[in-house]
């Protein structure tokens, strides 16, 4: 018996670490689209220490389709809330005073059609992430959430 | 494959701890499934991007030999053999990662150094070792891009198979060990609660018993 509660001691502990895993790639700070345009090699910090780097046609390409206030406004990786068991996602937005508005323009460019704002940011759904991700490859980024 | 029972002590506050853990785990299984679709999305993007950039690489790399033949047929072998020995491609490779969902991939950044002088060609302006020098480059670049793929295609697959094992293994062991543990437990309380009761009504019986002896 006391082996076994060791063991089972070992898997909570597994199981505990495993979900806090699971999201240690978010950056530690996001970055504006214009503060990484200035940098020779773009990237940011992530919590588990590692970088993540942004390639620079990609930054291109969204200061091509932004105006200088919205590359100010545009805070970078985009994250995407993968909310589970839900076919549709979440970008939220944390700044400007029109909640995800400069992220709705990105995705619309990118989709080719509007993208469907909330007050919370701009719902994506899981046939469009696709497209989504091809184009912005890595200046969006997931996080898991119940 | 049947779960297996495992209790160190069968108390109530085992059967919370098992309930707090089965919860946990439920939870921990919900995330991982999304990180496996998400995963397995990414890696079938990443293998339609890898079979373009080849087919790509092929016909850049056909050109460019046949580019290298038509110079070599109008220069002669000397002369392009002696080019090629002394030509340089100014670039640099910035070589950083990327995270996909908890997993990190290889970037690599080909930047031409176009301040850096071109190499002269001792067979002269030549339009045709021009050109084939272009084609050349754009193979190196597209050769880059298909290394940057495969790598990412090699991760993701390892990390797909691990995510999986996961998955596999809390929902078909962990979890219905918990659920049968705590159905165990569950009932072996009941089944207490329903003995007392039996006790209690015998204890009560006894005593009703004696007073009416008693009197």
């Amino acid at each position: 018996m006391p082996i076994e509660q060791e063991k089972d001691d070992v898997m909570a502990r597994y199981l505990g670490s495993e979900l806090s895993s699971v999201n240690s790639q978010l950056p530690k700070k996001r970055k504006t689209l214009s503060q990484l345009l200035h940098e020779e090699h773009p990237r940011v910090c992530c919590l588990d220490g590692s970088e993540h780097f942004f390639r620079i046609d990609e930054l291109r390409y969204l200061a091509s389709i932004l105006d200088d206030h919205e590359r100010e406004e545009l805070l970078l990786p985009m994250i995407i809330e993968v909310h589970s068991g839900m076919s549709d996602m979440l970008v939220r937005s944390t700044r400007g005073g029109d909640e995800g508005a400069v992220e709705a323009k990105v995705f619309a460019n990118v989709l080719g059609m509007p993208a469907s704002m909330e007050e919370t940011g701009v719902r994506i759904y899981r046939s469009q992430l696709g497209a989504m991700r091809r184009t912005l490859k890595t200046t969006t980024q997931y996080v898991f959430t119940l | 494959m049947a779960a297996k029972i495992r209790i160190a002590r069968p108390t109530k506050i085992e059967l919370a701890r098992l309930k707090r853990r089965l919860r946990l785990a439920t939870r921990i299984q919900k995330i991982i499934k999304d990180r496996l679709s998400i995963l397995v999305m990414e890696f079938l993007q990443t293998v339609r991007e890898s079979a373009e950039v080849k087919e790509r690489l092929q016909k850049e790399y056909e050109d460019a030999y046949k580019a290298l033949s038509l110079s070599l047929g109008y220069h002669g072998y000397a002369p392009v053999e002696q080019t090629l020995m002394i030509s340089e491609m100014p670039f640099s490779l910035h070589a950083a990662t990327r995270n996909v969902a908890g997993v990190r991939l290889p970037v690599f950044q080909m930047e031409e150094n176009r301040e850096a002088p071109q190499a002269v060609l001792p067979a002269g302006n030549s339009s045709l070792l021009e050109y084939t020098s272009d084609m050349v480059r754009k193979c190196l670049s597209a050769t880059v891009e298909l290394a940057e793929l495969q790598s990412a295609l090699e991760l993701l697959g390892d990390e797909i198979n691990k995510v999986k094992r996961i998955n596999n293994a809390l929902e078909y062991v962990v979890i219905p060990g918990l659920d049968i543990t705590i159905k165990y437990l569950s009932m072996k309380f009941e089944e207490r609660d329903r003995e007392e009761v039996a006790r209690l009504k015998y204890v009560k019986l006894l005593i009703e018993k004696r007073e009416a002896y008693a009197y």
